[in-house]
């Protein structure tokens, strides 16, 4: 045999295979082995069988790993698909709920609280006794009500800063030169200017009291309107302001000129015109004021989602849908004499989400609507 | 080319045929190998299992001696259910062919494929050596079937990809000799021409004598290494099975043998009267001055047991 050549005699399939499967016992192992070391054919035979090995253990392996289904069990297919379904269910329902909700808007005034008991309107207050009311301090309901208010606080500073404008117009009057006679029509005018009527200058001449009076009951009314308490004490310490000026104007009425009166008649009415701007709708009310049907003024007002209800003077009430442009007269249901209306709370204080009015008459007694229109007793 | 089993001159060692395997395991053997559903009776599986005894020596060395214990452990260690499948293939019985070509038919298509990587030649090689299993061919006037050579020692599965991936190699190898000499590119690999002593280069000369002799030292398993990787491309994913260890395994005894055999090298220069230095220039040769054939060093570097026996 020639040695330099190929190798005539091979071991036969049956060897080479044990060889692979490690199935053959050591003496015979080194020798398949010494033959694979020199032998190119022998080494890929056992190549391509040993690559053919691992071709059928891999699709064995795929068709063990590939699912079978039953017959009829096809909605076992959908067993994946179910849960992301049902988010996306979920999902589109939590937008058309959310979307209906944003769809019909609550005012932000629906969060007024009712108007509480140390800022209810009087009929016709005293000078002095709203001096009192409007220097006792807030109700705690109120406080809180006013604190999540945050139009009204926002209008503070303003505020102080008209009552600064007011004390220097006051004192601008008290300026030599300026005389008496003067000085009281500009309290005149300030009268004139609260009240939103058009009188002579001279209907208010030497009537001084009534002028800071008239500012008082208009805080008052102001301030029970919004249920601000909170704001009282900023509005009477205005108004006591107010009357000091006024007092010291007085005493320097004498010297005061009508020059001066000119002047000071403007400011004192630009002072109260924004002062009636504490906030977004009542002042919008306020600054373009539409009166009841019964021409009465109103003693009571809530405000809740798109409705507002009023209570004027008669204890007669009044429901507007379009914040206070058109009124409509509510049908009396309930006894007595209606001195209160406010809109329902929730637990946190704030105006329920649903809405609702409570109204109040003069005996205690609550009625309860849904609408402003039908009253139910509570 | 014909192939010859590993035992068949190991067989001829054996002067006195196996002891008679002992009653109660030859019935438990017939009764795991289900060799009474092909109709193989206990003493015709009893003439089998000493067949396949004798051809192996009881898979111990050549002219061994075994005892009763190791007979046990050999007959113990065979692929009985294969094994009467096969010879009951090989005898014609109707329900075993059945049995094998529901069991066999496919996976030796697709090993069939997979080895040819086409499906058309694939199928091709599987339904002729189909028509060999089936004892299609005669020779001398008898119908010779290859199931026959099958002698239980791996699974019957791997001996038929084993058969199939040998009638590749043979056929292809036997279709590239019949191409045009004019044709190289398809890769017929001329003979070596063998490095004559009047090479000029003398160190080189060295270089290849020390190159010979430094292979020629190494182990069957290095050398296996080294061709299969080297010669052959295969990876290291490939070689590891069939050394049974795992691939950095390879990885690691491939760095080994590599820096032992350069340095065996430099030995052998030495010791062909270079110096050190000298040596170690030599080394650092352009490895295309040197005129060396490693395939054919390979393959000649040592004459195996196999050879030797299939030469005896």
């Amino acid at each position: 045999m020639n040695t330099t050549s190929q190798l005539d005699l091979h071991p036969d399939a049956e060897s080479l295979n044990a060889f692979a499967e490690q199935a053959l016992a050591a003496p015979e192992r080194e020798q398949v082995l010494v033959h694979l070391a020199r032998c190119s054919r022998c080494r890929q035979v056992i190549f391509l069988a040993q690559q053919a090995a691992a071709d059928a253990e891999t699709s064995a392996q795929v068709a063990a790993a590939r699912p079978t289904t039953q017959p009829g069990m096809w909605f076992l297919n959908w067993r994946f698909a179910w849960v992301p379904a049902a988010a996306l269910a979920a999902a589109l329902a939590l937008v058309v709920t959310l979307h209906l909700r944003h769809a019909a808007p609550v005012p932000e005034m629906a969060k007024l609280t009712p108007l509480s008991e140390s800022a209810a309107p009087t009929p016709v207050p005293q000078a002095k006794e709203s001096i009192e009311t409007a220097h006792k301090p807030a109700s705690p309901l109120a406080a809180k009500s006013i604190a999540g208010n945050v139009d009204f606080a926002a209008h503070r500073k303003p505020q102080e800063n008209l009552a600064q404008e007011f004390a220097s117009s006051a004192a601008l009057s008290a300026e030599p030169g300026a005389n008496a006679g003067y000085s009281e029509s500009s309290h005149a005018a300030t009268s004139l200017s609260v009240e939103s009527a058009p009188q002579p200058v001279s209907a208010a001449h030497f009537q001084p009291e009534p002028a800071v009076a008239a500012v008082q009951m208009d805080q008052q009314q102001f301030s029970g309107t919004l249920s601000a308490g909170a704001a009282a004490p900023q509005l009477s310490q205005k108004s006591m302001q107010a009357e000091v000026y006024t007092a010291h104007a007085r005493r320097q009425a004498p010297s005061a000129g009508p020059h001066m009166m000119q002047q000071s008649a403007p400011a004192a009415s630009f002072d109260l015109a924004t002062q009636q701007q504490p906030t977004g709708l009542s002042a919008s009310r306020k600054a373009n004021p539409s009166k009841l049907p019964s021409g009465r003024a109103a003693v009571s007002t809530a405000i809740a989602r798109n409705l507002m209800l009023e209570i004027d003077l008669d204890g007669a009430l009044f429901l507007s849908g379009d914040f206070g442009r058109h009124w409509e007269p509510v049908v009396r249901q309930w006894t007595g004499r209606a001195i209160e209306v406010r809109a329902k709370t929730g637990l946190n204080g704030n105006a329920a989400p649903a809405g609702g009015f409570e109204l109040k008459n003069d005996a205690g007694s609550t009625w309860a609507s849904a609408d402003g229109k039908t009253w139910t007793a509570q | 080319m014909p192939s010859q089993p590993v035992e068949a001159s190991a067989a001829a060692g054996i002067s006195a045929p196996p002891d008679a395997i002992h009653r109660s395991l030859l019935d438990e053997l017939w009764r795991e190998s289900g060799a009474a559903s092909y109709g193989l009776e206990r003493e015709q599986f009893r003439e089998i299992l000493e067949r396949v005894a004798t051809a192996q020596n009881f898979g111990l060395a050549l002219g061994a001696a075994s005892t009763r214990r190791q007979q046990e452990d050999f007959f113990r260690g065979l692929r009985l259910i294969d094994l009467v499948l096969a010879r009951a293939c090989a005898n014609g019985h109707p329900g075993a062919w059945e049995h094998f070509l529901a069991v066999y038919r496919q996976p030796l298509t697709r090993a069939a494929i997979a080895i040819t990587g086409s499906e058309t030649l694939g199928r091709e090689l599987a339904d002729q050596l189909y028509a060999e299993l089936y004892g299609l061919t005669a020779r001398d006037g008898v119908r010779r079937c290859p199931l026959d050579s099958y002698r239980g020692k791996g699974s019957l599965m791997g001996w038929l990809r084993t058969t199939l991936a040998q009638r590749h190699v043979d056929h292809h190898r036997r279709t590239r000799r019949e191409l045009p000499l004019d044709d190289p590119a398809d890769g017929y690999d001329p003979p070596a021409a063998i490095p004559k002593p009047e090479t000029p280069f003398t160190d080189l000369l060295l270089m290849g004598r020390a190159i010979e002799e430094a292979l020629r030292q190494l182990a069957a398993e290095e050398r296996f290494l080294l061709a299969a990787y080297y010669l052959d491309g295969r990876t290291l994913l490939e070689i590891a099975p069939l050394l049974h260890v795992h691939e950095a395994t390879v990885s690691r005894k491939l760095r080994r043998v590599t820096s032992g055999l350069r340095k065996r090298i430099a030995r052998n220069l030495q010791g062909l009267g270079l110096s050190k230095p000298a040596a170690q220039e030599a080394l650092g040769a352009d490895p295309r001055d040197l005129n060396l054939n490693l395939k054919k060093i390979l393959q000649i570097s040592s004459l195996d047991a196999f050879q030797e026996k299939a030469t005896l």
